[in-house]
């Protein structure tokens, strides 16, 4: 299919706004009046709270108020969780602190500097309980428990079987057996998050501006928190300073701010600076030990994989474990496994939680299986490239369904890896690999194969148990789409901005299907109040999805405005279509009608149009997760939850000092399939930032909680994130196989280079160490773990 | 975050800065460059009462070269020292770990005296300025004086200033030119930052090739800038081969006793030492054996 | 309170003769008294380079620079690059031809950072952008894009 907007790198119309300091973010939103929160947080990581005297800090000039948690309880609810267990979690604790930097007080002062002073000033006393650090350890008898609502710190645990993973094992003639270990990072936007509430005592109404998501999809959840009714909640979107899934939810941030707007009667502005965020974000990614094992036929064949997971929840438990949910859409990755054993135990310990980070469960998923894949190449003396192309799933296999029950819905596997090993120039990196060897210097080829599913639907999150608190099955997105009177189009979009590209991706879609230039679309942003349901962005959906919501309601108004283009040039309907954004008689394009035309006909002359076409030109579309289909009732098949599959090779050359650790990447080759794509440039821009922030993954990002519990990593000096001199030439180059399920064959492509990168760098730093006989199984690969694997290998 | 409360004092001379903190002592703080400080002062794990600018004192921005020594004044910025002919041909040790501090954009305000007086442990310069056997030159209102390097850093953000002193400038003995190499070596987790462990070395051979002085010091390894004086000995007029500098690097380690921390444990630090120091040293010999020519 | 400091300092051309506290941050000068909101706070530890500004013509790290500091000073921010009828600066066409930015909370630090080496070095090289631009940190773009931007903004003058 050709299309003329669609798949063409049209202009970013992002981006004025964000050059020329006029984004909008949540910090530059300013209401008359408004105060300013700081947030006193606990230095300890599990503690009783015997008392708090804030009498210092409510004396001194500018401090309006200063809540403790069960203060705040006056004016909010408890936190939000989707989880079936009994985990309560308020915005700021009340009896017990559960991790190193939970909320302990909050304070409203005339501005920021002052509410700091006030901070300060408050006086907290502490029984200090002994912490739970280690996940392991956590999971014992004996160990102190982190909710005494529970039994033990095993929050949950659930091993299924898919298929007959006890006879493939038991036909099989190798079992590669690996363990891996992939540590605690978030997403680290570098803007944090914020909310600015403002409450009328008089209607009980509440404004609320954030940086959060799902105000269009569960506003209600937020208005429950806040304490107003759901009819009187308006959340406003501001522009997302960066969130890769960290800001779906933001509870804890617009309960701070609501709680201190209804206490003071005042608007309340809550920004998070960079040490709340990172102590206290609520949205860290896994934290697993994995012991994996991937079972081979005499050929070579994978049969079956067995992955038994500690998870390290953290203190509560919001999402459940929507994580391996997210996990199991693509477990077996793009290789014809027949059966699959996920066992996964979920523990809490005195940490901050995890949410969603890109990736949300699959980064780890596709780091251990790739691993094994590694290590089978090794065991079994098969080329690593072979090996996978072996096992590939084939283009006539698809629609494909995986051994949970979810479908990939296209791919071809093996043109992507093809692509990839041509365009990585092996014969050189070859040869200086030998050259270098030579010299006492180690360089190493990485390849790593995955999937990227994209598009989920809300069971994920919930499919793991058998009777879920909230089992719910919409996940979509609306635009709403008008063209005034003059002509003029204009498209209300019900999804936040991120730093994707939404305006750009309806523009394009509005102007394919009437033909008119993308630059001339207008585009908004809704509020809960205006906004239909829309679930933003997040698991690589969004173009997917407002593809099929701005399709669908341009469908809409173009049909209006044919019937009554037709009925104003005396046609029948199916006589006209609309090219150029003209309305004219099919084949003949003699009489001809323009938007303008069109559209003022059916605003203002309702005795001219069709009898039972009502005036004006508006629609608001819902799109609805185009494929889904739900889990059978004993769970051993989950369903179609993430069918839009894309899918990617890459090929990272790097040089490993083994004496010191450092790792230099000195090129980096993707191939990347994502469908058909709708912009070129955009999705480049994609793979690359998840690129990078998969090199951080690999080498640099992780939590550190001390032995005693307090958190060594509290700012970016010691929570590293990659700078400029960390990247190297990124190539990037694409496989178009379109979706069978979506508009115009696209899938999305927005977690694809984080998904892939770590594993494929754990690749290349293993096979520059081959000589030295180490094996990357855990990361981030630190210069010290590097230096000790080395050390231990000899 | 932000910081505490302070009043600020921008003196137009030395000696109105001075009397400033003759006057405010321990309460007060000189701001230089600020890369540090503010830093600090944002987290309200500095505050002073009392902030001191001295960068309107044009006299404490100069770099010379003077009397064998090179002077570098309190508010000459990293970057100057960076790109200065009298820093990079008199001191080259200096010069290189001036280029390893952090970002271009930091070095552009921060200044080389207030990174040495900041002493932090795991810094470059103080290292480099040890390793050089520079001194600080302090002033107060009772008179001047000047520190040596290795009885300046008194331990981790601590130095040998009094309250009432102001660290106006570093004078630092111009390296000789002739057989003598120097190099800075430094391992961190991450470009720009802070590194887990730095080695300076400057070595000076004789005209057969021997070792006749031998200065190392090395940062990130202790809860100050150390000397390895027993590797420095063991190189004394020997004739460098990898095993006398597997031996240097052994015992420089051995000199080290590290705070481990997120980015590296006190073994790893330790074992950094012995690795790094060895690079360092044939970086400098290599380049002494150049001069030799 | 400490005593207020008198600053005269020019912004984005305009003159300023205004009282500030000492300890008020140049960032919170421009954001909050102001109305420049422009410059952005990522990190208030100078580590990420999000709230770059130019004081007298070099790239600072707004967050760890006290306004009170700032008599006599010249401070140019991201609002002075576009012209009031919208044309975009050189650097910002150069910015959004060559997608060199996604959430933009980076973009106003890393054009003026831009801005100051193209000042001083109107053609870079891809090294001489890496090194200008090194103390600025992006989460989303993975860089690739901005040094191109910078290059192409070179190539452009």
């Amino acid at each position: 299919m050709s299309y003329k907007y669609v798949g063409k790198p049209t202009p970013r119309k992002e981006d004025p706004k964000l050059l020329t300091g006029r984004a909008g973010y949540i910090g530059d939103v300013v209401v008359p009046g408004m105060l300013h929160a700081a947030v006193l947080r606990s230095p300890h990581a599990h503690a009783r709270i015997r008392s708090i005297d804030a009498s210092a800090a409510r004396a001194l000039p500018g401090v309006v108020c200063v809540l403790t948690g069960a203060e705040a309880l006056e004016h909010i609810g408890p936190m939000a969780a989707f989880c079936a267990e009994p985990v309560p979690q308020t915005a700021i604790a009340t009896e017990k602190v559960r991790y190193p930097g939970e909320a302990v007080a909050v304070v409203a002062a005339t501005d920021r500097y002052i509410a700091e002073d006030a901070r300060a000033l408050i006086e907290v006393d502490y029984e200090v309980l002994e912490p739970v650090v280690d996940p392991i350890a956590a999971m014992g008898p004996d160990a102190a428990r982190v909710h005494d609502t529970l039994d033990s710190n095993v929050v949950f645990h659930r091993s299924l079987d898919f298929g007959d993973v006890e006879g493939d094992f038991a036909r099989s003639a190798t079992v590669v057996r690996r363990t891996g270990r992939w540590h605690r990072m978030c997403a680290t936007p570098l803007e944090t998050a914020g909310a600015l509430a403002s409450w009328d005592p008089y209607t009980g109404a509440m404004t609320v501006w954030s940086n959060s998501n799902f105000y269009n999809f569960l506003p209600w959840v937020f208005a429950g928190i806040l304490g107003v009714p759901t009819n009187r909640l308006r959340l406003i979107p501001c522009t997302v300073g960066g969130s890769f899934g960290s800001k779906h939810l933001i509870m804890q941030v617009v309960a701070i701010a609501g709680a201190l707007a209804k206490a003071t009667g005042r608007p309340v502005r809550y920004l998070e600076d960079r040490f709340d965020n990172i102590a206290a974000n609520d949205n860290t990614g896994p934290d697993r030990h994995y012991d994996a094992e991937l079972a081979f036929s005499p050929e070579g064949e994978m049969l079956s994989l067995t992955l038994k997971i500690i998870d390290d929840y953290g203190a509560y438990f919001q999402f459940a474990h929507g994580q391996h949910g997210n996990a199991m859409a693509q477990p077996t990755g793009p290789y014809r496994i027949g059966s699959l054993r996920y066992d996964v135990a979920c523990v809490l310990t005195n940490k901050v939680q995890q949410g969603f980070f890109r990736g949300a469960g699959a980064d780890p998923g596709n780091f251990i299986l790739e691993r094994l894949v590694d290590a089978a190449a090794e065991e079994l003396g098969i080329d690593g490239a072979e090996l996978r192309r072996r096992n590939f799933i084939q283009p006539d296999e698809f629609p494909y369904k995986i051994p949970t029950g979810n479908v990939y819905d296209s791919g071809n596997y093996a043109a992507v890896l093809d692509r990839a090993l041509e365009i990585a120039d092996l014969k050189h990196w070859k040869a200086e690999q030998e050259r270098l060897r030579a010299e006492g210097r180690y360089l190493g080829i990485g390849l790593a194969s995955c999937q990227e599913r994209t598009g989920y639907n809300a069971s994920e999150w919930w499919f793991l148990y058998d009777n879920p608190p909230l089992p719910a099955t919409s996940t979509p997105e609306s635009v709403k789409l008008q063209v005034d009177a003059m002509g003029g189009v204009l498209v209300e979009l019900g999804c936040p901005l991120w730093g994707n590209s939404p305006e750009t991706v309806v523009s394009q879609v509005i102007a394919e299907e009437f033909g008119i230039d993308p630059a001339g679309v207008a585009v908004t942003y809704a509020d809960s109040t205006t906004g239909a349901m829309s679930a933003g962005p997040g698991g690589s959906r969004l173009t997917i999805m407002l593809s099929g919501a701005a399709r669908g309601a341009a469908r809409t108004i173009r049909d209006k405005m044919t019937r009554i283009a037709a009925h104003a040039m005396e046609m029948s309907p199916d006589d006209v279509e609309c090219v150029d954004g003209t309305f004219r008689a099919k084949g003949a394009p003699g009489t001809s009608m323009t938007m303008g035309e069109v559209a003022m006909r059916a605003h203002l002359f309702a005795h001219d149009n069709p009898a039972g076409e009502s005036s004006g030109l508006v629609d608001t579309h819902t799109y609805d997760h185009p494929y889904a289909t739900p889990p059978n009732a004993d769970r051993t098949d989950m369903g179609a939850f993430y069918p839009m599959v894309s899918h990617a090779c890459h090929i990272p050359i790097v040089e490993v000092d083994p004496e010191t650790g450092r790792v230099t990447l000195l090129k980096y080759y993707a191939v990347n399939d994502c469908g058909t794509i709708m912009n070129p440039p955009l999705v480049e821009g994609q793979i690359m930032g998840g690129i990078v922030q998969g090199i951080g993954a690999a080498l640099m990002e992780q939590y550190e909680y001390r032995d005693d519990g307090t958190l060594g990593t509290s700012s970016l000096r010691e929570y590293l994130i990659p700078t400029l001199n960390e990247v190297p030439d990124i190539v990037v180059e694409h496989v178009q196989t379109p979706s069978p399920f979506t508009e115009y064959g696209v899938k999305g492509a927005g977690e694809g280079g984080r998904l892939v990168a770590p594993t494929a760098i754990a690749s290349a730093v293993s096979d520059a160490l081959r000589p030295l006989g180490v094996f990357v199984d855990e990361l981030p690969m630190t210069p010290e773990r590097i230096v000790a694997a080395v050390q231990a290998a000899r | 975050m932000k910081p505490a409360p302070f009043a600020y004092l921008a003196p137009r001379s030395v000696d109105e800065a001075l009397a400033h903190l003759a006057e405010h002592g321990s309460e007060a703080r000189p701001l230089a460059g600020g890369q540090s400080l503010v830093r600090l002062m944002n987290t309200r794990l500095a505050t002073p009462s009392v902030l001191i600018d001295i960068n309107r004192i044009g006299e404490l921005a100069a770099i010379s070269r003077e009397n064998g020594a090179v002077r570098i004044g309190a508010v000459a910025r990293q970057r100057a020292c960076e790109t200065s002919p009298d820093v990079r041909d008199g001191v080259p040790v200096f010069a290189e770990a001036v280029r390893q501090v952090a970002h271009p954009s930091v070095r552009r305000r921060g200044t080389a005296v207030g990174s040495v007086a900041f002493a932090d442990p795991s810094a470059e310069l103080p290292t480099a300025l040890l390793a050089a056997d520079g001194e600080v030159v302090a002033r107060s209102s009772r008179g001047e004086r000047t520190i040596a390097a290795d009885d300046f850093f008194t331990g981790p953000f601590t130095s040998a200033l009094a309250p009432d002193e102001l660290a106006v400038a570093l004078r630092i003995p111009v390296t000789a030119a002739e057989r003598t190499g120097s190099a800075f070596v430094e391992e961190s987790r991450r470009h720009g930052e802070l590194p887990m462990c730095g080695v300076a070395a400057v070595v000076t051979l004789d005209g057969d090739g021997a070792v006749a002085q031998a200065r190392i010091a090395l940062c990130g390894v202790h809860r100050r800038p150390i000397r390895a004086r027993d590797a420095e000995a063991a190189l004394q007029s020997e004739h460098p081969d990898d095993e006398l500098l597997q031996a240097a690097g052994a015992l420089a380690a051995s000199a080290a006793d590290p705070v481990g921390d997120c980015h590296g444990s006190a073994a790893f630090r330790r074992h950094l030492a012995a690795v790094l120091t060895r690079r360092a040293l044939a970086t400098a010999i290599s380049r002494a054996e150049e001069r030799n020519a | 309170m400490p005593d207020k400091i008198r600053i005269a300092v020019t912004v984005n051309g305009t003159a300023h003769d205004v009282l500030v506290e000492p300890r008020t941050l140049l960032l919170d000068f421009l954001r909050d008294q102001l109305a420049l909101t422009g410059a952005h706070a990522g990190c208030e530890q100078g580590a990420c380079g999000a709230c770059t500004v130019l004081v007298d013509g070099e790239p600072t790290r707004a967050c760890l620079m006290f306004a009170a500091q700032l008599d006599g000073a010249e401070v140019t921010t991201v609002e002075s690059l576009a012209g009031p009828d919208g044309t975009l600066h050189p650097v910002q066409r150069a910015f959004t031809e060559n997608h060199g930015l996604q959430c933009g909370f980076c973009t106003p630090g890393m054009l003026l950072a831009a801005c100051a080496l193209l000042e001083r070095n109107p053609h870079p090289e891809p090294s001489d952008v890496r090194e200008a631009l090194s103390g600025n940190l992006c989460r989303c773009t993975g860089y690739q894009n901005i040094v191109r931007s910078v290059v192409a903004a070179g190539a452009e003058v």
